[in-house]
Parts: structure tokens; sequence; C-alpha cells
């Protein structure tokens, strides 16, 4: 009974060491992204640089910011930057809406909440369905870090630093 | 090596201390010259620094303060008088150790940098030697730059010999291994002989202060070498230490609001006792807590006082001058960031008091004063904030000669100096670009220095207050917070928003009505007691959306930071609450008039102000208040100047309304819910004289709709009609609640609608159509 049980264990052993053996390599080539709606558009971010996703919360103005910079707000005892993508990427979404959330961003050095319509869905994708931005985008909007293609549609890729970099 | 290492900084830090100490003495020497236990305690400090610097293979520092302990013994044993020339190269010897020591702190040796001792030990043997000394640029002349050269292969030379031969090096310390124990044994006898000194300075004050009455009593010296009693920590666990407890400070605040809340649901529960019980030792704790952490980072201000003797002292040679400086409140503390930041503030005020301030002896003698010129420095507590006096007996300042000297150099225009009090005159020794020194010396008149007094203290949220007499001197008071990570602040809201303000820079608050305020060239100000103060309205500085308020009487916050005030116009005083500054990151750093945030009892975030950056706003700011209340009041002509909202999610019933009011003419505006509504009166595109609301709506009902629209001053007085079919008692009730003017039931006739309406909004009736 006990031989056979260790064989089975064994097995299972195996089978998962190669199961993820068979991941790492895979892992190389796919990005994992998080995926969200800014006005009518998808955009993604790295799902490593995002810290956490929450619920709107109340937020201070702080004078003397562009519009597209809300204000500040209190994570947990932090205070955090809030920036409106919507309004930063000129797709003002008027209707208020119960998906609205603040995805938390962080780098090295820097965190920022970022006010978004919708969160779509956590992205697997190969790095080669990605695409440098096309050289018209490349000066009007340098946060584009590249173009995902999928199934059925097109995924912008935005690139964290830029974003969390400030521009005023 | 390792413990080598930390020898040697066990042996920096004491010299350290040693040589500041010596410093302060040498000084006080050279006006107590038959002081022997004064010299006694000199000669000791340089005698432990050299034995322990041999001991260390310090060479160069070793042959320095051997060549000092010469002149010194020679001294105490009354074989050498001590003259001002032999002063100075003491004193310069001095602070070549200094660079020495300083050199050893970087580099781990003393040969590398280049200090050259060969000529300043020459002097020093010299003057050991009781031969008359050359006056002091002679020698520097002299030796030209050869020397240097020499010397400095020489010291390298010396590195070598280190590594090789470290203890039998021939050319500075003739140490051998005997030598080395005697020294050891040389230096613990020091130790126990500063143990019995210690003993004696007890006791000795008294005598000291017969001496010289105007010099404050000294501390005892060597207070370092207690180690049983202290430990040296690191700045970093203090400054994570004070970081949370800047978080539990936050977190008590928090707690007092919450319970401030449950006191009012539960009232007369029996569990609140128990629970303010807890709560209150709680904040109390946590005070205390804040307080003992507080003040494991705190120095006293003799850190900084302990140079200022030396300056003088230098100062009153260079400059030709007798002056004296007076010290008292050495041992009031600051905390160590500020202590770090004050030196150099107050270093330039001194040297502005003795060149600027202090007239040469001939003119003292001439105007009936006491040859002797004197700068006081004073430092004593005031509540939550520490002064720092700097006193002359000077000339004082002129404040015409200041004004027309500024003119003369474009700082200000004659415009503005016509305008100025005295006090704002003197102020404008800290603008950029301005001295008043005729000729420019090695001291100051070269145009900086006394603004950037002015930033540093700023900086630190310090106000700076002037008083001069002509003729009699100036008296400059630094006022400085405490502590820079806590602090008490005043909340103010502008509209809805609220700001703190460092109460240390506030200096009171007012309630005036406005035709109290005046205006000149464009600008408001208000006349308070003898001053004219520049008017400001918080929301303008900040770009807060604007709601008017209607009240004639309006709360001013008086600022004041270094020389300047300023009188903020807020439309409410919150209170006062203690805040811990939290940065806003990289992101939001450096907005102008934002000095950070700081999280409040409800959680929300409140922007601390930057009352520097916002003196500098407020002067490219000319919204006139009066002006604005002007515009404010628009003459209605006819009906349709008359404007109405009608809040309802039926179509219908909008359709009714409009119809019933038509005959009045006035202009009606919709919204189909409670958020639409309130976004167009936020607005503020329009002046809506009533609102017609609908009590059951989606999204938010009217009930909630008044209780928001109530939030802002400027519609208290708006008239709410209420427009419902709800008629039990209760919701009539709540209506009241809310702030619903009047309670309309449906159906209603058209009539009754149009006369309540044109009432409320005061349509006068001759107007109607």
């Amino acid at each position: 009974m006990s031989e056979q049980l260790q064989e089975v264990l064994k097995k299972q052993k195996e089978q998962l060491n190669s199961s993820l053996l068979d991941k790492d390599k895979k892992e190389e080539e796919i990005v994992q992204l998080v995926g969200f709606m800014v006005g009518r558009e998808e955009y993604a971010v790295p799902i490593l640089s995002i810290q956490e996703i929450i619920k709107p919360i109340d937020y201070t103005r702080v004078p003397q910011t562009p519009p597209y910079v809300l204000g500040v707000f209190n994570l947990r005892g932090n205070v955090l930057p809030l920036v409106d993508l919507r309004i930063k990427f000129n797709a003002p979404n008027t209707e208020q809406s119960e998906d609205v959330r603040y995805i938390v961003i962080k780098d090295k050095e820097n965190v920022a909440g970022f006010v978004i319509d919708q969160i779509t869905e956590a992205i697997r994708l190969n790095e080669k369905r990605i695409e440098n931005p096309p050289e018209t985008l490349k000066n009007s909007n340098s946060a584009i870090s590249g173009i995902g293609k999928r199934e059925n549609s097109i995924i912008t890729i935005l690139k964290v630093d830029e974003l969390l970099k400030r521009d005023f | 090596m390792e413990d080598m290492q930390e020898i040697i900084e066990d042996f920096l830090v004491e010299a350290g201390e040693l040589v500041e100490q010596m410093d302060q003495d040498l000084v006080e020497l050279e006006n107590n010259p038959e002081d022997l236990e004064l010299l006694n305690s000199i000669f000791r400090v340089a005698h432990t620094v050299k034995g322990s610097s041999s001991f260390l293979n310090f060479d160069v520092l070793t042959e320095l303060t051997h060549h000092m302990e010469d002149v010194l013994n020679k001294a105490r044993r009354d074989e050498l008088k001590i003259t001002p020339e032999i002063m100075d190269v003491v004193l310069k010897s001095v602070d070549m150790m200094k660079e020495l020591l300083e050199a050893i702190k970087n580099d781990g040796n003393d040969t590398d940098c280049g200090v050259d001792i060969e000529d300043i030990c020459k002097k020093l043997q010299i003057a050991a030697n009781g031969e008359e000394l050359p006056s002091s640029n002679s020698i520097e002349n002299e030796e030209p730059n050869q020397e240097i050269v020499d010397s400095g292969n020489e010291t390298n030379e010396d590195e070598f010999d280190i590594d090789t031969s470290a203890v039998e090096d021939e050319d500075y310390s003739n140490l051998s291994d005997d030598e080395v124990e005697a020294e050891i044994q040389r230096l613990l006898q020091e130790k126990q002989k500063e143990k019995e000194q210690k003993k004696r300075t007890k006791k000795s004050p008294i005598k000291k202060e017969e001496n010289k009455k105007e010099t404050p009593a000294k501390k005892s010296p060597n207070k370092a070498s207690t180690p049983e009693q202290t430990i040296r920590v690191e700045v970093k666990r203090l400054d994570h230490l004070m970081n949370l407890i800047g978080e539990l400070v936050l977190g008590k605040n928090r707690l007092l609001k919450i319970y401030d809340d449950v006191e009012e649901r539960y009232d007369g529960e029996k569990f609140l006792e128990e629970l303010n019980n807890v709560v209150s030792s709680v904040s109390m704790v946590t005070t205390d807590l804040q307080i003992a952490v507080m003040k494991t980072r705190m120095l006293p201000v003799s850190k900084v006082f302990n140079k200022f003797p030396r300056l003088v002292r230098d100062l009153s040679r260079e400059l030709n001058k007798d002056i004296d400086l007076i010290m008292s409140g050495e041992e009031t503390e600051l905390d160590k960031s500020i202590v770090e930041e004050i030196g150099d503030p107050i270093v330039h005020m001194i040297r502005n008091s003795c060149d600027h301030g202090i007239e040469d002896a001939k003119t003292r003698v001439e105007n009936g004063k006491d040859q002797k010129g004197r700068v006081y420095l004073k430092a004593y507590n005031e509540g939550n904030q520490i002064v720092i006096e700097i006193k002359d007996d000077g000339a004082g300042m002129d404040p015409e000669f200041l004004k027309n000297k500024a003119i003369e150099k474009g700082v200000i225009t004659p415009n503005e100096a016509q305008s100025m009090s005295d006090k704002e005159a003197y102020g404008i020794i800290f603008k950029p670009g301005f001295s008043t020194a005729a000729k420019v010396t090695g001291v100051s008149g070269r145009g900086v220095g006394m603004d950037v007094v002015k930033t540093n203290i700023e900086n630190l949220n310090g106000v700076i207050d002037i008083d001069s007499k002509l003729g009699e001197g100036t008296t400059f008071k630094l006022r400085i917070p405490l502590t820079l990570a806590i602090m008490q602040a005043l909340l103010v809201s502008a509209q809805e928003e609220y700001f703190a303000i460092p109460l240390s820079s506030v200096l009171e608050t007012v309630r005036i009505s406005k035709n109290e305020i005046y205006t000149i060239g464009g600008k408001n100000v208000l006349k308070l007691r003898d001053e004219v103060l520049s008017l400001v309205r918080l929301s303008d500085l900040f770009d807060v959306e604007k709601v008017f308020d209607s009240s004639d009487h309006i709360y001013v916050v008086i600022i004041g930071l270094a020389e300047n005030k300023l009188g903020l116009v807020v439309d409410g005083l919150v209170g006062q609450e203690e805040i811990v500054i939290k940065s806003m990151g990289e992101y939001l750093k450096g907005i102008e008039g934002i000095a950070g945030a700081t999280i409040r009892g409800d959680g929300r975030v409140t922007l601390i102000t930057d009352v520097a950056a916002m003196m500098k706003l407020a002067s490219q700011v000319d919204a006139v208040i009066s002006e604005e209340e002007q515009t404010k009041e628009v003459v209605k002509n006819s009906p349709s100047d008359y404007h109405i909202l009608i809040v309802d999610d039926s179509r219908t019933d909008r359709a009714i309304m409009k119809r019933a009011l038509k005959p009045l003419g006035i202009t009606i505006s919709e919204a189909t819910n409670g958020v639409e509504a309130l976004n167009i009166i936020k607005s503020g595109d329009t002046d809506f004289d009533a609102i017609l609301v609908d009590i059951e709506m989606p999204r938010m009902d009217g009930y909630t709709l008044a209780s928001e629209i109530r939030k802002y001053s400027k519609y208290k007085y708006l008239p709410l009609l209420a427009i419902t079919s709800r008629t039990s008692k209760s919701d009539r009730l709540r209506g009241i609640e809310v702030g619903m003017t009047e309670y309309i039931t449906k159906p209603y006739s058209e009539d009754y609608l149009m006369d309540i309406v044109s009432k409320n909004i005061k349509l006068p009736q001759g107007a109607l159509s």
C-alpha cells in the first residue's frame, strides 16, 4: 500500500516539476498584463507594476496642477497623488460608473493612483505579439511602450515610468 | 581591524569635542590671561589629543599638538606670557587640528590631505622659545610655495614609513614599545585626572562668576567622557522612531475623532465612560511618547554657540574693533536637524552686527559709549518655539538711509519706499543684492549673506523680528519651531476645502467687517492697530472654486514669516491640531504654496501651506475683495433676470411646473436628478434664485440634494422648494431638517405654486406680466 502510495506521490512530483519547468520556459516569452478601459480604448500595464486596485475614495484637490491631477488621497496612511487617465488621455467619461477604479501603480521610487473606467482582465501575452508603437505615435505620446495584438482586438501597453513621471 | 576602526571613531568624536572646548577656552583665556585653571584645562586637551593621536599613529597631528603643548606648557609654568600674537598662532593651530581631524574622518589618515603644518610648527616653536613673533603675514610670505611642495613629499614618504615601520617613526614621534606602554598609562591617568577635574569644576563656577560677571556660566567640560550614562545611537534609528510616532499621532487623532462621533450618538451610555478612559490615556501616553522621542533628538544650542566666541574674537581683530560677545541660554535645546540649520544664519547675523552694528572705538567714545562694543547672543524658549536673540549696542539702523540706499540699488522703487513702515524698511537688509557696507570688507558687504539668512530661517518655518533704535543698537529675534516633523497647525477652510497653516507662522486671527478693508494701488489692505497689512484671499491663492460668502464679517489669519506679514482671508477657522507632515512624493513635489500633506482624524488628506511661498504668491494675486462683492450684486431689472432650477425625474412633472410658472416670465433650467442638479449648481455658471426639488429621484434624492446644497455657505439662504406627493408629517419634518424652505404637496394649483415661487425669489409685484 505504502509503496504504491509512494510511487503515486513520486509521479505527481515529477509531473509537477516538469510542468514547472515548462512554465519557466514559457514565461520567458510571456508577458503578464492587467487590462483596463479608459474611455473606449483598452490599455494595459505590466501586472507586477500594480500595487493594488481599489474602489474610488475621497481625494483632496491640490492647487496649481494640471486638470488631470485630481489631487492626493490617503492609502492606509500614505499620501499618494491621484491622476485621472481619462482626462490625461482626452477620453472624458461623463457617466459615473460603478466600475471606476483607482489603480495604484508603483516603480522603484514612485507610487501614484490612476483613475480608470473599468478593469478588464489579467492578460497573458506572448512577447512576439507585442509590437513597437507606430512611428506616428512615438512623439505625441511617449507613454506607450508597445501595441499588443490579441485575437480580435489590440491593446495599448503603457510605460510605467512615463506614467509616474511628473510632466508639468 | 574592526576594533581599530571603532577606536578611531571614538577618538574622532572625543577629539572633536575636546577641540571645540579648547577653542572656547582659548578665547576666554585671552580675556582672562591669569586664569591658571583654564590654561591647565587647555593644556590637558592638547596633551590628550597628542597622546591618543600618537597612539593611533596620526603623526602629523601628533607633531602639531606636540608643539602646541610646548607653548601651553611654558605659559602654564608662567615662563611665557600669552600675547594676542601668540594666541593667533595657537588658534591657527587649533584650526589645523580641526582640518586634520576632518581628514582622518574622511580618509582614515592625516597625511594625505596636504595640510601643511611646518609653518605653524615653526611659529609655535618660536613662541615657545619666548622669541618675538614676526608679524603673521611675513612668515607666510617668506616661506614660498617651494616649502609646501617639499612638505607634501615628506608627508607622502611618511605614509610609506608607517606601512613599513609603523611604530618607529623617527621624524615625528619617537615612540618605542615601552613608550607606547607609557603613553597608555598616561592616558589612563589622564582620565582619572579628568574625573577629578570635573569634581573640581563643579565647585569652581562660583569663583568664575565672581571674576567675570558678564560671562554666562560655563558648562562643565568633558561632558562626553562619562560613557556609562549615554549611548550613541544612529540618527537614522531615531528618525525611524520619529516616523513611527508620527503614525501613532495620526492614529490618536483619528481615535479622538471617532470617540467624538460615538459620544454624540450614544450619549449617556455606560460604556462611554470606559471608552473615554481608554481614549484619553492612549492619547496622553502618545503625547508623552512623542515628547520623549523628540527629546532624544534634542541638542543644546551650545553646539552651535560654541564657535561664536572664536568668531567674534577673530572678527574684532580683523575689523580693529573691540567687541565682546555675551552669550546666555546655551543649554536651550532644539531638534538636531534644526540645530544643524541655524548655525549659518547666526554666523551671518553676528558678522552683520559686528561689521555694521558696532561702531569703531573712536566713534563710540565720541557718542559717549563704552569703547568696548557688545554683542549679546541669547536663546530661550517661548511656547512651542525657541527664540534666538542677537542684539548689539551699536549704531542702530536708519530707516531713511536704508530706503535711499535700496532705491539707489534698484532693490525697491521710490513708491514702495514711501509706503514702507520703519519695520519694513529694516527688512530691506534681507533683500538679495542689498548691502549697506560702504566698502567691501572680508567680512561683509558683498551683498550675499543676509538674504541667505532669510531663506534659511524661512525653510525652518521661522520668523525674524527686527527692532532698532538709531544710536542705541539693533535686536534681531529669530523664532524657530522646536521640531520639523510634527507640528501644531491652524486648520482653516476656504470654501469647502481645508488647509493647514503652521501655527508657528500664525501671529493672530481676527474677525473684521468688510468696510475695514481698504484698497491701495489695486491691492486690499487692512489696518490693524498701527500696522497696514496686505490682504489676500486664501481661495484666490489656491484657485479654490468660488462660492461667495455673503456674510459681512470675514476671518483674517495674520501670518508672519521672517520679517514679513500678510493677512490671509479665510472662510472659516476650524481649529488647532497636531499634524504630521507627509511628503506627497516626487510627482507632486515643489507645488508652489504647498509644503506637504497630512492625514486628519477623519482619514482625509489636508494640505499644509508653505507660508514663505504663499507670501510670494500673494504679491501676484490682485483680485480685489471688495470689487468681487460689487460684481456679485447684479441688478435684476426684468423677470427674466430671475433664474430657477427645476429638479425632477419625470418629464411630465417638469412640464407641469414650467407651465404653471410661465406667467411669471422667469428663466427656468431643468435637471433630471440630484447629481445632475448638484453639478449644475456647483459649476456656478448661473446663480439661481430658487430651486424646485422633487423628493423621489434616482441616484440622489431630494433630501440628499438639499443637504448637499446647504453645505455651501453661498447657498445657505437659497430657497429650496420641495415638491412631492409625500404628505406624512415625518416626511415634512425630514424636509425641514435638511433645509427645505417650503414643502409643497402634490397636487397643487398653478396659482399656489406661482405665488410661493414669486414670494421666495422676491419677485417685485409690479413685474408680473
